[in-house]
């Protein structure tokens, strides 16, 4: 590995032709691709190199940089568990908060040095003679022992199918793909979609627009946000007794996970929940009919629960209106909707989500027979311990299939892969293994698990439909248990479910 | 639907008055259209209790007829109050009128108009009229006037009980003000869903033949306004007077509605406006209440037509 690859990006090893070869390529520089490349560098593991195709660390947190963007989950507990920061200046952290933190996390454990910035995969082959991984992106070609796919799963935006959206004449953003060039002042914006980006961008835009339309298919349940700003002298305990916000965070991981018991377990648990978010909504919302329409009629946590305290002031704004019927058609200048109104539109916000169950990743994947990810996924997501796939060897899934989290910390769900991720790389160099791959047989075991353990949670029973089913309507986005139930999967290499080959001789296999 | 389907245009819009209050409002129709019609709401009411009438003129406005102007008063609806609202004694019917002034300006700008009020809307036409009597005549081209009073709502006490309202009234609208939080829960104990709830709006505001269904929606648009809306604007009520200064609405054609068992704007009120307004068109309609807006609709509309009919036929002329 050469220093000039690292400080030029464009002296990429395409200019020369040559593949990098490297132990381990990390796909992604976000939550998860920096926590996998700190532990391995934490351990003296060097050898990697981690792709991003954007020119900055971050990943979700440096793309989502709306107005308002912020996190649903307290900072204390939404970081890194090695990297404490006392610093947090709210309880609630704003995206420029955390990207600021993830910079200064990869910056203080020297991920910098490894990364490609400006790479983004755009192609990555098992070569089952050379036991590597061939990766192809857009600063060049490398190949890996160990491929670890960190790209994300509210990574790819996703854009509507709307007749004419294509011949808007004005501008069209996603809220995941912010022009902060383009003053919304004065205009007439319309938002698309009212998921957890809408509520936040949606009260942060509303006061400087000429009128704020936002277009509503279901609405989603929300609860008051405990938002406050950190005092100076809890910043400076924090700082003098670390142990005090260990047991802060420990406090909010253990508060948020009962939320699982209603979610997972026994949904009347939900009720006292739902009857908050209905007080808020009366609270804040007077005109009847916008408190009707605001009112979802699924159970509550089937989608996403929100947290806003103006996302509903906003709404009932003197300038904005939020509209219903559906959207019929998109004209050059206007919006029209299925009860035949149009109205005329500047902006065009859509807030309409992420390729979440059919990650754009899994269809650059392609593993020992050829076949892709995406293509072995078509009837669903199935994986190892949301981990790994068998026929795709040497090859780790952080933000996976079935580890998404809706209630807590997305990182404490990440930081338990990472762990897995690393003691199986551990596993092979003890064992002097060239290739790990998981057995079909364990796959199958843990979707039976994921289906077992998701029956009758909210998520199936709850009476929406959300973007955690698949089109099957399967759960496969989200851990259906307590977390610290994953946690505990994930401690160890489940080695029975491994079949390895040894790097001396590669044609015989050794199972456990 | 597919392209080419006609349809109607609406923007929401928020109007800044002179003195900071926004006032929500709602565009129907294209700007091509003829005439404009703006639509004042009453007390403890919001645009939504023009729906009924606004629903029958639903064609006009796709044809490009019409463009139609609706708007929540200050402190009612989705509106605000001023900064200087704060002084509930700064509150006045007179206010309205400019407010109605502001909406003209920033929605109406250009064109003829027709203005509808009903109850404190009417009022806020009368104020409209004697503040900015040059807006009538070409620009405002005809008013109707619905279950309204140019004044004497708060007629000088003549017993002593009555004296005794009179010198109360502003220590308990200060009192109302002041506990409105728990007023606010009491009304919640009590919601339109609550048959006791509709008897009393029942009793107050419709007449004979109103439907359960009315009440029902009457009441809740009552319902979501606020204590301070009532609390404040009661006494402005009191002290509205016109009747001096109708000139300017004497100038355009007027059409005057009211129901014959109509208790808080009582048919005299009506009787005298059109007294004060020779050229103007009375119509009492029986078994019917304050609420004339949802009790006879189809009644509103017709009245509205021949006063939007009118005014465009002198645009041709």
């Amino acid at each position: 590995m050469t220093s000039t690859i690292e400080t030029q990006p464009s002296a990429s090893p395409a200019a020369s032709g040559t593949p990098r070869t490297v132990r381990v390529a990390v796909i992604g520089t976000g939550f998860a691709g920096l926590g996998m490349a700190i532990a391995l560098l934490r351990r003296g593991e060097d050898d990697l190199v981690l792709l991003e195709r954007a020119d900055d660390v971050g990943g979700t947190w440096r793309d989502n940089a709306y107005p308002g963007a912020a996190c649903d989950v307290q900072s204390n507990l939404y970081s890194f568990s090695f990297a404490p920061n006392p610093d947090w200046p709210r309880s609630y952290s704003e995206q420029p908060e955390i990207q600021a933190y993830l910079q200064a996390t990869a910056d203080r454990y020297g991920v910098r040095d490894k990364c490609v910035f400006g790479a983004e995969v755009t192609g990555a082959r098992w070569d089952d003679a050379a036991g590597q991984w061939a990766v192809t992106t857009t600063a060049g070609e490398f190949r890996a022992t160990v491929l670890v796919s960190a790209a994300g799963a509210l990574a790819d935006p996703t854009y509507p199918d709307i007749p004419g959206l294509d011949s808007f004449a004005g501008t069209v953003m996603h809220s995941a793909r912010w022009d902060a060039g383009h003053d919304l002042t004065g205009e007439r914006v319309a938002v698309i979609g009212t998921g957890a980006s809408a509520i936040q961008l949606v009260p942060a835009i509303q006061p400087r627009v000429d009128s704020l339309a936002v277009y509503q298919r279901t609405p989603p349940w929300i609860v008051p946000r405990t938002d406050h700003p950190v005092k100076p002298w809890v910043q400076r305990l924090y700082r003098w007794l670390p142990g005090f916000q260990k047991l802060v965070r420990a406090v909010l991981y253990v508060v948020r996970e009962l939320l699982v018991v209603g979610m997972a377990k026994h949904r009347r648990f939900l009720r006292p929940v739902g009857r908050v978010a209905r007080a808020h909504l009366a609270r804040q919302v007077r005109d009847p009919r916008l408190r009707e329409a605001l009112t979802p009629d699924y159970t509550i946590g089937c989608k996403r629960i929100l947290i806003s305290n103006d996302y509903y002031p906003a709404v009932a704004a003197p300038n904005a209106e939020l509209v219903t019927a559906g959207i019929a058609e998109v004209r050059p200048t206007s919006i029209v909707t299925r009860d035949g109104l149009e109205r005329p539109t500047d902006t065009i916000v859509l807030a309409t989500g992420f390729h979440v169950t059919d990650l754009p990743i899994a269809e650059r994947i392609a593993g020992r027979d050829g076949r892709t990810l995406a293509e072995v996924w078509a009837d669903g997501m199935v994986s190892n311990r949301s981990t790994t796939v068998a026929g795709f060897p040497n090859l780790f899934l952080l933000v996976g299939p079935n580890v998404g989290v809706g209630h807590t910390s997305m990182v404490y769900m990440i930081e338990s892969q990472i762990a897995y991720v690393d003691d199986a790389l551990q596993t092979m160099a003890a064992e002097g293994l060239a290739v790990l791959e998981t057995t079909p047989e364990a796959q199958r075991a843990y979707r039976d698990l994921i289906a077992a353990r998701s029956r009758g949670t909210v998520w199936l029973a709850g009476g929406c439909a959300s973007w955690y089913l698949d089109r099957h309507g399967h759960n496969t986005t989200l851990w259906p248990d307590f977390t610290f139930r994953f946690r505990r999967m994930t401690r160890r290499l489940d080695r029975e479910n491994y079949v390895g080959t040894p790097a001396a001789d590669r044609s015989s296999e050794v199972a456990a | 639907m597919s392209v080419g389907t006609p349809t109607r245009q609406r923007r929401t819009a928020a109007v800044r008055t002179d003195d900071g209050a926004l006032l929500h409002a709602t565009v129907d129709g294209s700007d091509d259209a003829p005439v404009t019609l703006v639509l004042a709401h009453g007390w403890t009411l919001s645009q939504a209790s023009w729906d009924d009438p606004v629903g029958l003129l639903v064609p006009r406005v796709a044809a490009g007829e019409l463009r139609l102007v609706r708007y929540d008063q200050r402190g009612h609806g989705r509106s605000t109050w001023a900064p200087g609202d704060d002084d509930p004694a700064a509150v006045t019917i007179d206010r309205l009128g400019l407010d109605m002034g502001c909406v003209l300006d920033k929605l109406a700008p250009r064109g003829p108009v027709v203005v509808a009020g009903h109850s404190m809307g009417g009022m806020t036409i009368m104020c409209l009229a004697a503040a900015r009597p040059e807006l009538f005549g070409d620009r405002v081209r005809g008013a109707l006037l619905v279950s309204t009073s140019a004044g004497d709502l708060a007629p000088e006490p003549r017993t002593p009980a009555e004296e005794v309202v009179r010198r109360l009234t502003p220590g308990l609208v200060t009192a109302a003000l002041g506990g409105a939080r728990v007023v606010e829960r009491l009304r919640r104990l009590t919601p339109p869903s609550s048959r006791w709830h509709r008897r009393v709006v029942r009793g107050l505001l419709y007449g004979a033949d109103a439907t359960e269904e009315m009440v029902r929606a009457g009441a809740e648009i009552m319902h979501a306004s606020t204590v301070r809306s009532f609390a404040v604007f009661y006494p402005a009520l009191g002290g509205h007077d016109k009747r001096t200064e109708l000139a300017a609405l004497a100038r355009v054609p007027v059409e005057v509605l009211v129901g014959s068992s109509d208790a808080l704007t009582p048919v005299r009120h009506s009787r005298h406006l059109a007294e004060a307004l020779p050229e103007a068109v009375l119509h009492v309609e029986p078994r019917t209440g304050h609420m004339l807006l949802q009790e006879r609709p189809h009644l509103v509309l017709e009245a509205l037509g021949r006063l939007l009919d009118a005014a465009v036929d002198r645009v041709a002329a």
